[in-house]
């Protein structure tokens, strides 16, 4: 454990070594963690006529060039998928959580009758999931393949952030709200001028957790979406990276003809895709830090 | 109303001995703003939750273009316990599963002791902040990064092995190497945001016990061993159990990244194959069937992991 500091601790040579290598195991770690995304970066932004045989272990761009960056940019499938992506993931969001939150009060409540029965409908959930052909035949008899809507609604609502926030809310003060009754507020009034501005922090996590899954979300939107021009990036980046399809992005006309965008090198091309695709996560990763962290310490086991 | 029953009302309204009817309009009238916040998220559970328990039928029956369906009863699952690709699916499931519980499993636990032994809180937090990251990307873009690490003519795994004088391999479409590809790519993914749960447990661990270990003369070791060791059991004993529980599930979203031809019959697993046999070539009974199988011993597995769990540590799975 660590000793408070200022307090002299004599250590032996033998210590020493020990935490030496404690020290070095660790950023050994931190670098396997981030050399590859340094290399994509370091690939993206190189010339790319230089970037054939570019070794995997190199962090730094061979020469300088945006050209990768801006052929991705101005690509319509990647500006598509940007926008589809912003949509579902701010849409999808913006519903789990205020439906979280409100379904999540409703539960809190240790007297609401009925609140063992809904509990245990949703504990089932977790339990047991038919899987994903009953899922997609839903989804057909609703009319909504094809649609954005399918990504956004399905399961819009998670199991396990509800029962976060039902935590959360229970160990909310009860004079509080007692207060707030004896000054005439009613239910609704309680919950959005007491209970909301008290679980700003934890309706924060929630948002975050909600939006890193919807970002991330591709096999659902690969199931559900037909069109191409609904794909979100995540789908387009599979499309180009993992099922290696090259017309993805390169496209046929410029494929067979070895114009334009097939000029340039497709390991590169490819490493602007994955960096594109996370750099939102990378944006917000400062606040994932802060509220991800507390929110997993404070007991929840899943995130 | 005489005296008398008014009395009576009253008695009754302190008492709590109201009548049934009354009852239920005074808990009508405090309750109805709740169920009104309850109910959208209620009613996306029922929709999304419990009508896909109904379309689950569809194992039992005969899809026909023109409904209603044919019930024939268990014939697809006779047909998918006949069939040995469903054996193979499983038994890789289970082998990856196991792999994933004896290789990634104990990582994040000597993370955790390792982070714990840190004196400096910026350096700490500077391995902390880089270590978990990973786990915050999909496995799509997870996919990308492995297909560039360990890609056969400059990726870095090859370029180590090569100074050492080994022969690339292709490890994305080797078959001998595409399980532990899977293994590889998970810790990467989650060792490190993981280590936080049993870096919690190690801070929640009474100081005064490292005190009285220091007082005994224990060295770096001896405190770790009889100390913070004994303090997370309950915690690792609490997220193994959970692992248990999804033991059939392999992790979907994970496997169908890096699977390809050439690796399928080494990872091909339950959730792949339902996916494939439903949807690419429209078997749709049979898949469910299959659905429905993993669904039915994943609940018998979590119900056990929670019950076994609530036991032996007072933390169940939810």
């Amino acid at each position: 454990m660590a000793a408070p500091r200022g307090t002299a601790i004599r250590r032996t040579p033998l210590e020493r070594i020990e935490y030496a290598i404690i020290v070095t195991t660790l950023l050994a770690m931190v670098v396997v963690m981030l050399q590859p995304i340094l290399n994509l970066l370091a690939v993206s932004f190189s010339d790319p006529s230089r970037v054939a045989g570019k070794s995997g272990l190199d962090i730094w761009p061979s020469g300088f060039s945006l050209d990768v960056w801006m052929l991705l940019l101005q690509h319509p499938n990647v500006q598509r998928g940007i926008l589809n992506s912003i949509f579902i993931t701010a849409t999808a969001t913006f519903i789990g959580v205020v439906g979280t939150a409100l379904m999540a009060w409703g539960l809190s409540r240790p007297n609401l009758p009925g609140r063992r029965v809904i509990f245990l409908l949703v504990l089932v959930t977790i339990v047991f999931e038919p899987g994903i052909i009953p899922d997609y035949f839903l989804m057909k008899r609703m009319g909504l393949l094809d649609s954005y809507w399918s990504v956004i609604l399905y399961k819009a609502v998670n199991a396990w952030y509800l029962i976060i926030l039902v935590r959360f809310f229970e160990e909310i003060p009860e004079e509080l709200l007692e207060a707030a009754e004896l000054d005439g507020a009613n239910a609704f009034q309680i919950f959005f001028q007491v209970v909301l501005p008290l679980a700003k922090p934890a309706l924060a996590t929630i948002a975050l957790f909600y939006l890193v899954f919807h970002w991330n979300e591709f096999f659902r939107a690969m199931i559900y979406l037909n069109d191409q021009t609904k794909y979100p990036l995540q789908v387009v980046l599979r499309q180009f990276v993992v099922e290696g399809d090259k017309l993805a992005i390169v496209g046929a006309d410029n494929a067979a003809n070895n114009i334009g965008v097939a000029q340039i090198n497709l390991k590169a091309l490819k490493a602007g895709m994955i960096i594109i695709t996370i750099l939102p996560i990378l944006a917000i990763y400062p606040l994932i830090l802060k509220f991800f962290t507390k929110g997993t310490m404070s007991g929840a086991l899943k995130g | 109303m005489s005296s008398v029953e008014q009395n009576a009302t009253v008695i009754a309204r302190v008492t709590g001995n109201v009548p049934r009817s009354q009852r239920f309009a005074n808990s009508v009238r405090r309750w109805w703003p709740y169920y009104v916040m309850l109910a959208p998220g209620l009613l996306f559970f029922l929709v999304w939750h419990y009508f896909p328990i109904w379309e689950a039928k569809m194992a039992f029956e005969q899809v026909r273009i023109i409904p209603p369906n044919l019930w024939v009863g268990l014939k697809h699952f006779q047909t998918l316990f006949a069939s040995p690709v469903f054996y193979q699916v499983l038994a890789n499931t289970l082998i990856i599963s196991t792999l994933k519980i004896l290789f990634v499993f104990p990582v994040p636990i000597i993370v955790a002791l390792l982070l714990n032994e840190v004196r400096s809180g910026r350096l700490r937090k500077f391995v902390q902040s880089a270590i978990y990251l990973p786990h915050f990307l999909s496995w799509v873009v997870i996919a990308g990064v492995f297909i560039a690490i360990l890609s056969p003519s400059d990726g870095a795994v090859n370029q180590i092995t090569g100074f050492f004088g080994a022969k690339p391999v292709a490890f994305m479409t080797d078959g001998n190497s595409s399980r532990w590809v899977l293994v590889f790519s998970e810790i990467w993914r989650s060792a490190g945001w993981d280590s936080l749960l049993y870096l919690a447990a190690i801070i929640g661990i009474d100081q005064s016990l490292y005190e009285a270990a220091e007082l005994d003369g224990a060295n770096r070791w001896q405190k770790v061993w009889h100390v913070t060791i004994p303090g997370i059991v309950p915690t690792i004993a609490t997220l193994f159990i959970l692992n248990m529980g999804m033991f059939l599930s392999a992790d979907l979203n994970q496997v169908i990244n890096f699977l390809n031809d050439v690796n399928r019959g080494q990872i091909d697993i339950l959730d792949t194959y339902v996916y494939r046999i439903g949807l690419r070539t429209g078997e749709y009974s049979l898949a469910t069937a299959a659905g429905l199988f993993k669904a039915v011993f994943g609940m018998i597995l979590i119900l056990s992991a929670h019950f076994v769990s609530k036991r032996l540590t007072g933390k169940g799975v939810w």
